[in-house]
This record gives C-alpha cells, sequence and structure tokens, in this order.
C-alpha cells in the first residue's frame, strides 16, 4: 500500500513536472511557487482597476495565481486592521492607504521587504530600484528613518509604491485662451485667477476643491499648507499649524472655496472633479488619478479643453504625495511568491503594462515612455511634476487620525461657519499639544 | 418521591436554559465585552487582552471632551425634534386616513415606502436633492423665482432632520392607523349620540385610548433617532463642522479614524445608559398612568 502511495505520488508530481515544463517556467525563480494561490486585498480604484486586466499576464508568465479581495478603499483599513491581527491571515499581499503606513509597521504586522531583498532566489538582479519614483518610496515605503515615518540612516523599506498619485493642476484652456490667462505657476496669481475668473465669466466657479468637514477639508488644507513653507509640526513635535504659513494656507483654502463652485463647501473630491468635469470650475488641483475621467466624452463635457500645469508653488514647490502601497503581512500564507508578485508588478515590465492599462506609473521610465505618451499625453507632464513631490507634506504617525479629523472639522468651521482663522488654528495646535504629550512625543524633552 | 420532586423543580430551568443560553451568548457577552472594553486603553490592532486597564480614564475624557459634548446637543436637538414633528404628523396623518376611502390600501402602502428604502440610498437620494445646482430643491425656488439655498453648507442640520421625517413619519402614521382602527367602536359610537364633535371625539376620546401604543411608538422612534447613522453619513458626513456630527457617526468615527476603540466603547455605553433612562422613564410614565387609570375606576365603583 505504502508502495503504491509513493509510485502513485512519483507519478503524479513527474506529471505536474512535465507539465509544467511544457507550459514552460518549471525553472526560474518561479518555479517553486507555481500553482500557489495569493489573496490579494486590493482597494476600488482605477489604478487597481487596470491592475485587473494585468493580472493574467503575470499567471501566465509564473504559473502562481492570484485572488482579489476589492474593497472600497476607505473600508480597507478596518478590514485589514482585523485580518491583520490575527494567527493566520486571509491576506498574502494588501494594498494599504498611505497613512495606515504608520499603524502597520508599528504594530509589526507588515514584513520588512529587507530579506526578500537579499534572497538571491527571490530578488530580481534588474529590478532598478533607482528607478522608481524617490518620493514615493519614501513616503509610501520607508519607515523608522528621521521622524519615525521618513527615511534616514535608521529607516527600512516595508512597502512599494503602487498606485500612487501627486498632485497636479488641471485648467481649461478654452476659459485661459478666452481671458488671455496663463496658468499660475505661483500661488498669488492662482489665488487673484480663482476670484477674476468667476467675475469676469458668470456661473463659472475659479477652482474646484475639495472641502467636505473631516478628512476632505484637512487634506485641501494640507495641500496649500506645504507650498506656501508651512508644516504641522517642528522637528522637536511641536505644532506649528498655527504659524503665518498656516494661516496664509487657510485663508488660500478659503478664497478658493469662497470663488468656488457653488456648494464648494460640501465637495469631496468625486463631486469637486465632477464640478470641473462638467464645465464649472476654471481650474481644479488634485490627484493625477482625474486625468483620464477629464477625456472620456462620456462622463465629462470638458474633454479636449483640459490643460495640465505642475501644481503651483508658493515659497517652495511641493505638491502631495499620496495614494497606496503595497505591502506584505506577517500573518501571510505565501509571504515569498507575494514578494514575487510585488515585485513583477512594480518591475519595469509590470509598471508600464498597469500604465498602460490605466494605472498610475510608479516609475520614472514609464513616464518617459514614448508609447505610454502617445496612449495618455500627460504623462509627461506629470512626470516632472514629481520631482517637486514632497514626502513630508502630511505626518504619517500613530495619531494622525485624530489629528487629521481634528483639523478637518475645524477647517469646515472655518469654511462655513466663519470661524476666525487665527483662532481655528490655535485651538487645533492646543488640542494637537495635549494629544502629542499624551502618545508619548515628549518623553525626551523633560 | 425526593428524586422526582427535584427533577419537577428543574424542568421549568431546564425548559428556559436554551433561551437562556442565546441571550447570554447574544446579548450579555457582546455587552460585557463592550463594557470592559471601556476601561481599557484599546487600539484596534491589539486584542483586548493586549489593552492597557485604565479605570474610568476614558469616561472622565469624555466628559471634558468639547466634541464629544457637541455632539451630545446636536444627537438631543435631532432626536427630539425629529420624533417630536413626526409624532404630529404621523398621528395627523392617521387622524386624516382613518376613514373607507377608495383605495385606501394602495394609499397606505405608497404612504410606508420611503421606510422600506435602505438608509444609505435615502442619503444619496436626499444628498443629490440638496445639491446647490442640479438639485431638485433648488431648481423649483429658482423655477418659482427665489435664491437657491446652500441646503448642505448652511442649513444641515435642517436638512438632516427633514430626511429623517421624510422617511419616518410613515412608521407612526402605521402604528397609530392601526391603534385608531383596533378602538372599540362602542366609546365612539356613545360619543357620537352624546353630541361629541370631530375634535372632542379625538381630544377626549381616540387620542386618550391611543396613548399605550403612542407612547411606545414613540419610545420605540426615539430610540431609533439617537441611533441614526447611515443617512447622516451619506448626507453630511457629520459636517460642516461639527454641526450634524450626531453620537452614532461620533461613535463610528472614534472606532474607525481615531482607532480609539476604549473610548468609542466608553461612548456607547454613555448612549446606552441615556437610553436606559428614557426608556425607563417611558415605562414608569404608562405604569403610574395605568395605577391612575385602576384607581379612577375604582373610585367611580365606589361612588356607584
Amino acid at each position: 500500500m505504502l508502495k503504491l502511495l509513493t509510485s502513485t505520488t512519483f507519478i503524479a508530481g513527474v506529471a505536474l513536472t512535465s507539465a509544467a515544463y511544457a507550459d514552460g517556467h518549471a525553472e526560474g525563480p518561479y518555479a517553486a511557487y507555481e500553482g500557489t494561490t495569493l489573496i490579494v486585498n486590493f482597494p476600488s480604484h482605477p489604478h487597481y482597476n487596470a491592475v485587473l486586466e494585468v493580472l493574467p499576464q503575470f499567471t501566465e508568465e509564473t504559473g502562481i495565481n492570484v485572488e482579489v479581495d476589492m474593497l472600497p478603499y476607505l473600508d480597507m483599513r478596518e478590514r485589514q486592521t482585523l485580518e491583520l491581527s490575527l494567527d493566520e491571515g486571509a491576506y498574502d499581499m494588501i494594498a494599504y492607504v498611505v497613512f495606515s503606513k504608520a499603524d502597520y509597521v508599528y504594530a509589526d504586522q507588515i514584513y520588512n521587504l529587507a530579506p526578500f531583498f537579499m534572497n538571491p532566489r527571490l530578488a530580481d538582479p534588474n529590478y532598478d530600484a533607482g528607478d522608481l519614483i524617490d518620493g514615493y518610496v519614501q513616503n509610501i515605503g520607508v519607515a523608522g528613518g528621521e521622524k519615525g515615518y521618513l527615511p534616514g540612516p535608521t529607516g527600512s523599506l516595508y512597502g512599494l509604491p503602487f498606485g500612487s498619485e501627486t498632485s497636479v493642476m488641471y485648467y481649461r484652456t478654452d476659459v485661459f485662451e478666452e481671458l488671455g490667462l496663463e496658468p499660475a505657476a505661483d500661488y498669488d496669481t492662482l489665488l487673484e485667477q480663482a476670484c477674476a475668473i468667476p467675475e469676469a465669466m458668470p456661473g463659472m466657479g475659479g477652482v474646484a476643491s475639495r472641502a467636505a468637514s473631516g478628512h476632505q477639508a484637512s487634506h485641501a488644507f494640507l495641500l496649500h499648507l506645504a507650498p506656501l513653507g508651512g508644516r504641522v509640526f517642528d522637528a522637536a513635535w511641536n505644532p506649528i499649524i498655527n504659524s503665518a504659513e498656516g494661516v496664509a494656507a487657510a485663508e488660500a483654502l478659503k478664497t478658493i472655496v469662497d470663488c468656488g463652485p457653488e456648494g464648494s463647501s460640501a465637495f469631496g473630491p468625486s463631486e469637486a472633479a465632477n464640478a470641473f468635469a462638467q464645465g464649472q470650475a476654471a481650474m481644479f488641483i488634485d490627484s493625477i488619478a482625474f486625468a483620464a475621467g477629464f477625456e472620456d466624452e462620456s462622463r465629462s463635457t470638458v474633454a479636449g479643453n483640459v490643460g495640465w500645469a505642475a501644481h503651483p508653488a508658493g515659497t517652495r514647490a511641493a505638491s502631495q504625495t499620496g495614494g497606496f502601497g503595497i505591502a506584505i503581512p506577517r500573518n501571510a500564507e505565501n509571504p515569498e511568491a507575494a514578494f514575487l508578485l510585488a515585485q513583477w508588478l512594480t518591475s519595469k515590465e509590470g509598471d508600464l503594462a498597469v500604465a498602460m492599462a490605466g494605472g498610475n506609473p510608479s516609475r520614472f521610465s514609464t513616464y518617459e515612455n514614448a508609447e505610454l505618451n502617445a496612449k495618455y499625453p500627460w504623462s509627461a507632464s506629470f512626470g516632472e511634476a514629481l520631482a517637486d513631490a514632497d514626502p513630508d507634506w502630511r505626518p504619517i504617525i500613530p495619531p494622525w487620525g485624530r489629528i487629521n479629523a481634528d483639523i478637518g472639522t475645524t477647517m469646515s468651521q472655518v469654511l462655513t461657519e466663519g470661524l476666525d482663522i487665527q483662532e481655528a488654528l490655535d485651538g487645533i495646535a492646543e488640542r494637537t499639544q495635549t494629544l502629542m504629550a499624551e502618545e508619548g512625543y515628549y518623553t525626551w524633552q523633560q | 418521591m425526593a428524586q422526582r420532586t427535584s427533577l419537577n423543580r428543574i424542568t421549568p430551568y431546564m425548559f428556559v436554559a436554551p433561551a437562556a443560553l442565546v441571550m447570554i451568548l447574544a446579548l450579555f457577552y457582546p455587552i460585557s465585552y463592550m463594557i470592559w472594553g471601556s476601561f481599557r486603553d484599546w487600539d484596534p490592532s491589539q486584542s483586548l487582552s493586549e489593552t492597557e486597564f485604565v479605570g474610568l480614564a476614558n469616561y472622565a475624557k469624555l466628559l471634558v471632551d468639547p466634541a464629544f459634548h457637541a455632539s451630545f446637543w446636536v444627537t438631543m436637538i435631532f432626536a427630539f425634534t425629529v420624533v417630536t414633528v413626526e409624532m404630529i404628523l404621523g398621528v395627523g396623518l392617521a387622524l386624516l386616513l382613518d376613514r373607507n376611502i377608495r383605495g385606501m390600501s394602495v394609499l397606505r402602502t405608497l404612504f410606508i415606502l420611503p421606510m422600506m428604502i435602505a438608509p444609505v440610498v435615502v442619503g444619496l437620494v436626499w444628498r443629490y436633492m440638496y445639491h446647490q445646482t442640479y438639485g431638485t430643491f433648488n431648481r423649483f425656488l429658482e423655477s418659482i423665482g427665489l435664491e437657491g439655498v446652500n441646503w448642505l453648507g448652511q442649513n444641515p442640520l435642517l436638512s438632516v432632520i427633514m430626511a429623517d421625517i421624510w422617511q419616518w413619519t410613515p412608521f407612526i402614521f402605521i402604528l397609530s392607523l392601526a391603534a385608531l382602527q383596533s378602538l372599540p367602536k362602542s366609546a365612539l359610537e356613545a360619543a357620537r349620540i352624546d353630541g361629541a364633535t370631530g375634535w372632542q371625539q379625538i381630544i377626549y376620546i381616540k387620542l386618550p385610548l391611543m396613548m399605550p401604543v403612542l407612547i411606545v411608538t414613540m419610545l420605540l422612534r426615539l430610540i431609533d433617532a439617537f441611533k441614526v447613522l447611515e443617512v447622516i453619513l451619506v448626507l453630511t458626513g457629520g459636517g460642516p463642522g461639527l454641526s450634524t456630527e450626531i453620537l452614532a457617526l461620533r461613535i463610528a468615527r472614534t472606532a474607525r479614524e481615531f482607532r480609539e476603540l476604549g473610548e468609542a466603547a466608553a461612548m456607547s455605553n454613555y448612549l446606552l445608559m441615556l437610553l436606559m433612562v428614557l426608556t425607563l422613564g417611558m415605562f414608569a410614565f404608562t405604569r403610574w398612568q395605568e395605577a391612575r387609570a385602576r384607581r379612577l375606576k375604582f373610585a367611580a365603583q365606589e361612588e356607584g
């Protein structure tokens, strides 16, 4: 019986091996993982919709199957927090929103990627990590360096940027031409145009912006804070959001919302984008992810009349960095195969394939690709804008959720209830200081 | 014999046991978990056993938290306003429609439609109707020459209240109608013979007889209004500022965005205590009313 069992196993083994040889990927880095099924958690997002189109190519090349669990991106963290705290989790790989990085690394729930990149059987020598967009890698992938969430001598890599975004300015070429305007390169011009355009063209808003209470209002404020020279904290974690730069950023947001399309103060990102797509605003400063939608004639009335420019500079050029990264949970069943998938997706070929399907590139070489530029003409300008991407535009620390909500609700009061800006920012700074003290950020100052 | 007696004594408990077990597992265990969690500094990445015991710190923190206070008052204003208006409209409609009209059953079904719609859909539909430029309300206002209103920006609480009234008045209506139709005909007939007018019948006969049902209905609505979440989440997300952030939403945000499960549990317990007080108050009121009715009846019998 034992003999029969052994020979059956052997025959089955031979059959599998020969089948694999016939497929042409029995040898090489993927052979050991052939037939493995990876379960991955992705957000429902244009970039990851593009990834779904490319995944069959990965399975064909490697023999590794991928099952995708797709969730709305704001619901992902809740599910992931639950899965990551179990002894055996459901996911081999997760895509995470950038601000989840701090929580996952701090709770030791995702792998440090160094052992994978050190393993000669797994690491692709042609990966060319230098080609990955540096601002993204630092902001999304690295933790443990400066301030804990930034790179630095003590930092290391926990995730790879994938589906990352920066901010750019979209503008209506026809409107600007009619009014004889040039797209603003600095904040003074931007704010002047934001209110001058609605005066010259009644019914047309200046800049469409997110401003809804909570995360959206906070995001919108921070979007202007970094270029105008401000930060949320100084080097010793003291809140400096109520500095002159902070006030200037809040004033800029208020001007933009006041001169924006009607109902701006309740806009989320899709409503702001929609206002621009429906011709209700002359400008829109937000993520690069919206570009394709504006050129889709079935959803946009301004297709063909949209120009792209870098996020205007204030005292410095500092566009946002955000979006998603991919990481391997500590409780993954197949971490090595998951690494192979992560490496493949962010390789030059994988990145280009995803970008051609409508995703956001993670590599400079992809942005420079002629084929991509022919299909998506904005690619080159976005690639240039990335040189100014600021990895420190928003602190990624465990108490950020609370501070973010406070900034968001207070800023919303500034926009809708006329709360005094300085008073509002002083309040945030005071509450943040108390919270940071509770969280132990001033332990070494005592 | 003694064995038989003790077996007899155990029997009822054995019959009750399955139900009691389900209650313990499904009701008391989660509630105890929440109460225990509210005494701990609990991040969602930790299991409850890994968390640190902080005593009443979460409760004390909430008592001095201005955002919690704001949320508490928004909840009170919201709950009492919607329930008052819904009671007046619901009972009024029931009194109006308590008659044999042709097609009454169709009309009744139409009236309760809003209640059957999923709250998220209600939120989305109303959000669209309140839209500054495309919204039904502003288009209507503009078509009659009035200026559009910034519903969700300038009048957020009113907008949320209106949506809730639209959705939940039918609940009161349908229960009041059922109560009206089961009233003893003899009392109404006697009133008519005695020459009571329509108003007098409503005020002296119908409403007092409906009162027990109305109280339970009001209690159910009040409990529900304190916990409403989805419609507001979709409509305003709690904003602008904290102007529509009711307690249920604050609890959800504390757990999900701020990742403070202990504080969220403490807040839930405050809400639970508040609802318990309301419920006990209502029951005490009904008891008092029943006792009073009994006393009056007894006094009448004595006199008779």
